[in-house]
């Protein structure tokens, strides 16, 4: 495979052109060609395709897609180009595996096939920005508790010292070791020191913050996981390379993180499966992914449980499951907050449809669109854990028949969703347990989910 | 082929981000001596317009807008010299500054924006990602702006906005421009907190946004 400083060589030779250039020119006509030649066509009537051909084609037409566009180095202003060859070669070379946590809580997260019933791999927890250190540590506290789960992300802290964080700033390097520490210290008074957090620095914006924060003393590891973005669409800059290049030499545990917009520059769904898959690769080659952290999104409602980008997960999930050895988390945003029945409709449709499309690994879906500031509680990593586990018990074709009885349910609410509660709203904040109003709302909302067929233990 | 139908045709040709059939109708309207200032308000202006409403019901998407400013600008090219000989300009509602702000390097929805008030009739003058606070208010008094668009997509980059209004009342500048905030993590209550005159949560409210704010203005002038 070719190594990283190949990558970069190719970031400071590669042919030169505007990005809008690269945008207009090559991004958007050649993914139109590719959808066109190789007849990707998404059903609005099957969220949760159970075509095992359809998925190769679509791996294939990612490949071919890379090849003819590459991607953009911003601050050179040049393309990374990768022939065909070479991209098969890296998904011939890729392990498939990535070596995690440390202690009772190592593991290693493996790969998975469309409607195997194999439990993913249950990673728990969110970067949603929280107020206080005291609520970080409960919030961390109540997700570790969860037995079954087997990596973590941690809260971002929003302030430090009633400072705000400013991207690229010093607060941020303050307020990215702070969080880290009060993220490894709450998994110690949980028990469970040794469990990876696969988020970081999830909101470091520049190199320099995930570099200082990983500093030993303030109690990070290379068997965590280390996140480095892509920026959409096919794009990369020195600052996610400088991670890159810092994190290889360390040997950490690199989540190569990409986000393809359907509606922007992917266009429609069909677009947005191939850059999906693409980025999977792109995650190989450029990133050196040992794992993927993955969520499509849709432009104008900012969630993951449209009909079209659910059709787009599964499309581009079963398609690098069955042909990409890298383990991916899949990640959907909800539009419906914490402490809403939207929500947990939503989080079920988006569950079903990635765990039975064959994701590797799912993260608890995001409430509120991740951005309510204390919009996230233990309440939906619990649920988040559960419906994995159920959504594994489920084939594609049972999966499509859910969530459309789901859409049923939430879909004409998206664009109003309700953004529900925070933490301190629905949880007492001192003994860490679910108010009464929430846990009697997650008790009917289990028991309907179970009536409609879902086999929730 | 008539006046209507030109301008039809013109119209059309926008919507389907035709180039060739732009240059066509460009050059009828020109043959026929019909008032090219007419041809751009209801023929390209109108079909980037219909446009922009499949594109907010989800009909169409980003790739068939870019291709239609495409076709838009190549229009607009041919039809300038008439213009200019006749004395007549395309007036523009207002000048607007957009950029995303400080350490934040996501562009596609700022982009979005700026081709929809451009093809409201504004004037847009985008200052691409990651800008220094600084620049912007630098930028604005360089173009006359009338309205600040700070885009922000991430939650560690929205103070970046507050930022921008804080220098703006510091330098005694802030009742000089609008400033209007958007962004994937922004909301109607960040906004109202960091004291930004508007919130868009799409490009098209942003459109509604800003006419209302500069009718405001030219009520009170």
């Amino acid at each position: 495979m070719i190594n990283f400083l190949d990558v970069y060589e190719r970031a400071i030779k590669g042919p030169i052109m505007s990005e809008k250039d690269f945008d207009m020119k090559v991004f958007i006509p050649r993914l139109k060609n590719v959808v066109k030649a190789y007849g990707i066509q998404y059903d609005k009537e099957t969220p949760v395709p159970s075509d095992d051909k359809a998925a190769d084609n679509l791996y294939k037409a990612a490949v071919d897609f890379l090849s003819q566009v590459g991607v953009y180095c911003q601050n050179t202003n040049r393309i990374i180009q990768f022939t065909q060859k070479e991209i098969l070669e890296a998904v011939r070379e890729a392990p498939g595996k990535c070596f995690v946590g440390e202690g009772k809580e190592a593991g290693v997260f493996g790969m998975r096939k469309p409607d195997e019933r194999k439990v993913p791999w249950l990673h728990v927890g969110s970067g949603i920005v929280t107020t206080s250190e005291e609520m970080a540590t409960n919030k961390i506290e109540g997700y570790a508790s969860i037995a079954e789960l087997n990596s973590i992300s941690i809260p971002a802290l929003d302030s430090i010292r009633g400072i705000p964080v400013l991207a690229g700033s010093p607060a941020e390097i303050y307020a990215a070791i702070r969080g880290v520490k009060v993220g490894r210290e709450a998994l110690k008074r949980a028990g469970r020191p040794g469990l990876p957090i696969m988020n970081l620095i999830s909101t470091a914006a520049a190199a320099v913050t995930t570099i200082a924060a990983s500093a030993p003393q303030f109690g990070l590891r290379p068997t965590d996981g280390w996140l480095c973005g892509a920026i959409s669409e096919m794009k990369i800059d020195f600052g996610t390379m400088n991670k890159v290049a810092y994190l290889l030499n360390w040997g950490a545990n690199i989540g190569a993180e990409t986000s393809p917009i359907l509606g922007g520059y992917c266009g429609g769904a069909a677009g947005t499966a191939v850059v999906s898959t693409a980025y999977i690769l792109m995650g190989l080659l450029v990133q050196k992914g040992n794992y993927q952290l993955s969520f499509p999104i849709h432009f104008k409602y900012g969630c993951c449980t449209t009909r079209d980008v659910l059709w787009t997960v599964s499309a581009s999930c079963q398609a690098a499951s069955r042909n990409i050895p890298m383990p991916v988390i899949w990640l959907g945003y909800i539009a419906g907050g914490p402490n809403t029945k939207m929500y947990f409709y939503e989080a079920t449709a988006y569950l079903l449809c990635a765990v039975a499309s064959g994701a590797p690994s799912v993260q608890t879906p995001h409430p509120a669109k991740a951005v309510k500031v204390d919009g996230f509680t233990p309440m939906e990593c619990i649920f988040g854990v559960d419906m994995a586990k159920a959504a594994s018990q489920v084939n594609r074709q049972q999966a499509n028949e859910l969530v459309m009885r789901l859409l049923e349910k939430y879909e004409s609410q998206i664009e109003t969703a309700p953004s529900g509660s925070r933490y301190q709203d629905c949880y007492d904040v001192v003994s860490g347990k679910p108010g009464e109003d929430y846990a009697q709302l997650y008790d009917e909302v289990r028991e309907e989910l179970a009536r409609m067929g879902i086999p929730l233990t | 082929m008539d006046q209507k139908e030109i301008l039809e045709n013109l119209s059309m040709a926008i919507i389907e981000g035709d180039e060739d059939k732009a240059k066509e109708y460009a050059n009828e309207v020109l043959q026929n001596k019909i008032d090219p200032l007419k041809a751009v308000e209801q023929g390209l202006s109108k079909g980037m317009v219909t446009l922009g409403e499949r594109f907010e019901k989800g009909e169409v998407f980003l790739p068939d807008f870019l291709i239609a400013a495409d076709a838009f600008n190549v229009a607009i090219e041919l039809l300038k010299p008439a213009m200019e000989a006749q004395k007549k300009q395309v007036v523009k509602a207002g000048t607007v500054l957009i950029g995303t702000v400080n350490g934040d390097v996501h562009g596609i929805g700022k982009n979005i924006v700026a081709i929809v008030l451009e093809a409201n009739g504004f004037g847009v003058v985008d200052i691409g990602v990651d800008n220094p606070s600084l620049k912007f208010i630098e930028e604005a008094q360089k173009v006359k702006a009338d309205v600040i668009g700070l885009s922000s997509l991430m939650t560690t980059t929205m103070p970046a906005q507050k930022e921008v209004i804080d220098i703006l009342k510091e330098m005694d500048f802030r009742k000089k421009y609008f400033v209007i905030v958007g962004g994937g993590p922004v909301t109607k209550e960040w906004a109202d907190k960091i004291g930004a005159d508007g919130y868009a949560g799409s490009a098209f409210q942003a459109v509604e946004v800003i006419k209302k704010l500069l009718s405001q203005k030219k009520m009170a002038d």
